[in-house]
């Protein structure tokens, strides 16, 4: 159990202590000027130093990372269900869908911002339209490839149909699903970045790192990049907890002897 | 309990009656619409002329009448066997303390008790198709339609499963419905053997098994025994002329 959790969390930190090694032996070897690119513990002194102003800014791109991850995913769920059991509304949707990613994030951000103003609202919709596209597609990939033999046992049983889809579709599923939620929950914090680069009431990580940018304060641009991509990986990294606890039957062979029902 | 269909194409006119606890045997090559006949029976399909009828009544069209289980076990990854065991109850009315008290009952009896926590990933081919027929069983269904079963099991461990079968099915006092290509497993099992022939699918014979119960593996080298295997084979291979 120990070499387990040692492999599994010892080895990715190892190679994060490698990359920032690699960066420091970079600018060390090349003589880099700090306002060109900071060493690592610089960029990392930036936001210590600085944290409790840079605090309440993270709690902002985290909120909007949430709710924008919640309401996507809620609606990839909904959508690729609906496209899953109405083919006529898949042939309908699906083009849609595809469409609505081809449009740059970066032009999506500026009319969400004249239509919702300055809050948290243009955020979340961002976010939400990044999050519910690989969603709503593996979902119905998952729904779709559900075996037949399983749903037609289920209806053997004189199953009403929303059982079967409760009892046995979406769990048959489970592993798409949470493919989905993975891919949208990396990119779920880039989205809410770039809503704020287009403007917020008061003060955001975004905009911290353009203020920081203009001052040449490099050490600060690179320590906020490096805090936005840990807003990003705790958020992967919860999915991936929520995932492990719902799917027991791919890593046990006996259930846990705790139950809820009992 | 009387049974009439006919299903163009896949399966000629068919009219069968079966007697309440019997076991009947169906025997016959790969498309001769076996699971057609099951398919209408279960009422997955809808018959294209003829009707179902189970215990007197005309179910026609209409699904949760029968228990099913098919070559593959279908248990769900996701449960436990105990839950596995009730998953008829949770698809239909949910499942109650007294479905997961039966569960525990039936699996202890037949042996796998110490395997209710356990996912199905844990348990070997026969294990996995005992809990299958468990998970039939407690449908307390009349009748059940079993399509090949064992067919996917090694020979070692489908001649166990076959003797636990009958036991089972002396114990139930179940009506089966027992598809299979294996000559030797109809003969084996049942009171009564249909013969089919493919394209169209169509009953060739109806044969009485005159072998006495209960059977055990001297049953399979009885003078008896040879004779109706002598005799299927025959209508398989050459037809009924």
């Amino acid at each position: 159990m120990r070499r387990k959790v040692l492999r599994n969390v010892g080895v990715p930190v190892l190679s994060l202590v490698l990359l920032l090694f690699i960066w420091q032996a970079v600018i060390v070897v090349f003589h880099v000027q700090p306002y060109i690119a900071p060493r690592p513990m610089a960029a990392i002194r930036s936001v210590t130093g600085n944290w409790s102003a840079l605090w309440p800014l993270v709690l902002g791109t985290i909120r909007e990372t949430v709710y924008g991850f919640a309401s996507g995913a809620l609606l990839g769920l909904v959508l690729g269900s609906v496209m899953a059991k109405v083919p006529v509304l898949q042939r309908l949707v699906y083009p849609v869908l595809v469409l609505s990613q081809a449009v740059p994030t970066i032009a999506l951000a500026a009319p969400l911002v004249l239509i919702l103003g300055f809050g948290i609202g243009p955020k979340i919709v961002i976010v939400a339209w990044i999050v519910f596209f690989p969603v709503a597609v593996n979902v119905l990939d998952g729904l779709s490839h559900v075996d037949q033999d399983l749903v037609n046992l289920a209806r053997v049983y004189g199953a009403p149909r929303w059982r079967t889809f409760l009892y046995v579709e979406v769990p048959a599923s489970a592993t798409p699903i949470f493919t989905g939620l993975k891919i949208g929950a990396t990119y779920a914090v880039g989205g809410a970045i770039i809503g704020e680069l287009f403007g917020s009431e008061g003060a955001s990580l975004a905009i911290y790192q353009e203020h920081a940018n203009t001052n040449f304060n490099t050490a600060a641009v690179y320590g906020t990049t490096m805090l936005m991509t840990a807003i990003g990986i705790s958020w992967f990294l919860l999915v991936i907890g929520v995932e492990t606890l719902a799917t027991p039957w791919q890593r046990r062979s006996v259930a846990r002897r705790y139950r809820w029902r009992r | 309990m009387g049974k009439t269909f006919g299903e163009t194409a896949a399966l000629a006119p068919v009219t069968l009656d079966v007697a309440d606890g019997s076991f009947v045997a169906i025997v016959g090559p790969s498309g001769c619409g076996k699971s057609t006949l099951f398919n209408v029976i279960a009422g997955l399909l809808e018959p294209d002329e003829g009707e179902v009828r189970v215990g007197g009544h005309d179910v026609t069209g209409t699904t949760g009448h029968v228990g099913y289980m098919l070559q593959k076990d279908l248990l769900v990854p996701w449960r436990t066997v105990e839950d596995n065991i009730t998953m008829a109850a949770r698809l239909t009315r949910g499942v109650t303390p007294e479905d997961r008290a039966e569960a525990r009952r039936v699996a202890s009896g037949y042996g796998l008790g110490e395997f209710l926590r356990h996912y199905p990933s844990a348990l070997s081919g026969g294990m996995r198709q005992r809990v299958a027929l468990m998970r039939t069983l407690v449908t307390h269904q009349p009748l059940l339609l079993l399509d090949e079963p064992f067919g996917a099991l090694d020979a070692q461990t489908r001649l166990e499963m076959q003797q636990w079968l009958l036991q089972v099915w002396r114990e139930t006092g179940r009506t089966v419905l027992f598809i299979t290509h294996d000559v030797d497993e109809s003969i084996f099992l049942s009171d009564r053997i249909l013969v089919m022939s493919p394209r169209p699918g169509r009953v060739v014979a109806d044969l009485d098994n005159p072998l006495p119960r209960p059977r055990d593996l001297g049953t399979l080298i009885e003078p008896e025994f040879v004779t109706l295997k002598a005799q299927i084979m025959r209508l398989l291979h050459e037809g009924p002329s």
